[in-house]
């Protein structure tokens, strides 16, 4: 565990899995907690030299949330202390779903340890006419239809499993509800990513039934230098359905259609 | 006669010595989200020695960090810079500001600095100090322009160099070249006739994925001394290291 101190909220406890060395990446987790990303960052490690920071957001994954740690701003600052703590400097961050709001914050943030960011199908903002599907109201079955390209290999039956797990996926819940709420959106979010001067790699799974394509697009279109690629044959988890077109994406960015830039 | 020298702080900020007197070039002393120098950067403003004056391009951040150098202990410092800068100069306390356009002179304790002719994505001019029979250029980051080949003609020997090789481009502006590049500043060198060349601006990087969206550059200062060696091989070409001090 490493402990970081957050400005008003004070020391925080957070769990950081780190793969490779190299370019330094700091890898955000959604809903689904830290093992829809853990695969990926293996992967990602093994395919380039570079260094993949995984934090488990405190209250997922079976760890303790201080009551006073309750917003995406403040899991942005917490990642920030624990960049600098670190010393990094070029730092991509990448995040999925509420992941990747986390990631918009810690770039409004605007430290110069971070150079990129990567938004993998990110929830956060309102865009009228596609709201975030509420995950609170949906079935597991529900939620991995709509989660994936092609459900099978992902389903689960809650119901199967042990205890542990069990607790492990409450805890995952009600730390969803106490950082995101059930709108998973602050509707200050789209009007402040206008300010953002580092560039962004938006990845939008064409299959994404949690937010859709229109969705990434608005968010696309609210940061001044960003980039949108659709994912094809994938859902809201491309680190875990499709990776290696992720990291395809992601390293290869540079082949890019400039068009897509404003201003 | 005091020895002609450089040292490189970073990208394109120097020290240059010429005529008993300290020059600072382009300063820039601290980082921001997508700018980074590639190298470190050799001295604080805390420990810059007694500047005579302060030689600035352009206006962009990586060139006119005026912020940062705005702690420097003398802001009567003569600032000479392109008319883009001199608000932001004064802005920052800087009482002593000279706009040189192309061609223009000032002198400054037997020194006479010349601005001449730049292209870059905004209004730039490069700089020629000139002291005896030592004359030093400082290129800034602009593109190479037929304008550059009239500075031995109009202003005499170059003795040292001090040239970008990096060939930014723009990808967002159409790929947009901002820069020269190796070759281009190879080229220039063979003009220019220097005794001493070096090469600066290569180490810039906007970041892992800035230099993928949004900027394209050659970051190895090889290929200008292997093409210069080609062109101009009367110039010695030296890679430093921030520090450094190379003299003539």
């Amino acid at each position: 565990m490493t402990n970081v101190e957050v400005a008003g909220i004070g020391p925080v406890e957070v769990s950081v899995a780190e793969y490779g060395s190299g370019q330094p990446f700091l890898l955000l987790h959604g809903g689904a907690g830290p093992v829809s990303v853990t695969g990926f960052a293996e992967k990602f490690a093994a395919a380039h030299q570079v260094r993949v920071l995984v934090p488990t957001h405190p209250g997922f994954g079976g760890t303790a949330r201080p009551e006073a740690l309750s917003s995406v701003g403040g899991l942005a600052a917490l990642y920030q202390g624990l960049l600098d703590q670190l010393e990094l400097t070029d730092v991509t961050v990448i995040g999925n779903s509420i992941g990747g709001w986390i990631t918009a914050e810690i770039a409004l943030l605007k430290s110069s340890r971070v150079s990129g960011i990567v938004l993998i199908d990110a929830v956060g903002i309102e865009v009228p006419g596609h709201p975030v599907a509420d995950f609170f109201s949906l079935t597991m079955e529900q939620v991995f239809q709509r989660s994936f390209h092609n459900p099978a290999p992902f389903r689960i039956d809650p119901a199967t499993l042990p205890s542990a797990a069990q607790a492990i996926a409450a805890g995952n819940r009600a730390a969803i509800a106490a950082y995101a709420g059930s709108a998973m959106a602050d509707p200050t979010l789209v009007g402040r990513l206008g300010t953002l001067e580092i560039p962004a790699l938006v990845l939008w799974g064409e299959s994404d039934g949690i937010v859709d394509i229109d969705y990434g697009r608005a968010y696309t279109a609210a940061i001044p230098m960003a980039r949108f690629q659709l994912l094809p044959e994938t859902g809201h988890s491309p680190q875990l359905e499709t990776p290696e077109q992720v990291i395809d994406a992601i390293w290869d960015s540079a082949e890019t259609d400039f068009s897509v830039f404003k201003g | 006669m005091p020895k002609t020298a450089v040292t490189r702080i970073t990208h394109s900020c120097h020290l240059i010595e010429i005529g008993g007197r300290t020059f600072l070039t382009d300063p820039w002393f601290s980082t921001r989200p997508g700018y980074y120098q590639g190298e470190p950067i050799a001295l604080s403003v805390a420990d810059l020695p007694r500047l005579d004056g302060v030689l600035i391009s352009h206006e962009h951040y990586d060139h006119c960090d005026l912020e940062a150098f705005a702690a420097y202990r003398d802001h009567s410092v003569p600032l000479f810079v392109a008319e883009t800068v001199v608000g932001a100069a004064r802005k920052h306390g800087f009482t002593n500001v000279t706009a040189l356009a192309p061609w223009e002179q000032a002198e400054l304790g037997g020194v006479t600095i010349t601005a001449t002719p730049a292209k870059h994505g905004v209004y730039e001019v490069t700089f020629v100090l000139r002291a005896g029979s030592d004359a030093v250029y400082f290129a800034g980051d602009t593109m190479l322009i037929p304008e550059l080949f009239e500075i031995p003609k109009r202003l005499g020997h170059i003795s040292l160099a001090l040239l970008p090789t990096n060939g930014l481009h723009i990808r967002p502006a159409n790929n947009m070249q901002v820069v020269m590049n190796a070759d281009e500043a190879a080229e220039l060198t063979a003009i220019l006739k220097p005794e001493l060349a070096v090469p600066h601006h290569y180490t810039f990087t906007k970041g892992f994925l800035g230099d993928r969206l949004i900027t394209h550059s050659d970051k190895n200062p090889l290929h200008y001394r292997d093409a210069s060696r080609d062109l101009a091989p009367e110039t010695s070409v030296r890679i430093v290291e921030p520090g450094i001090r190379i003299e003539l």
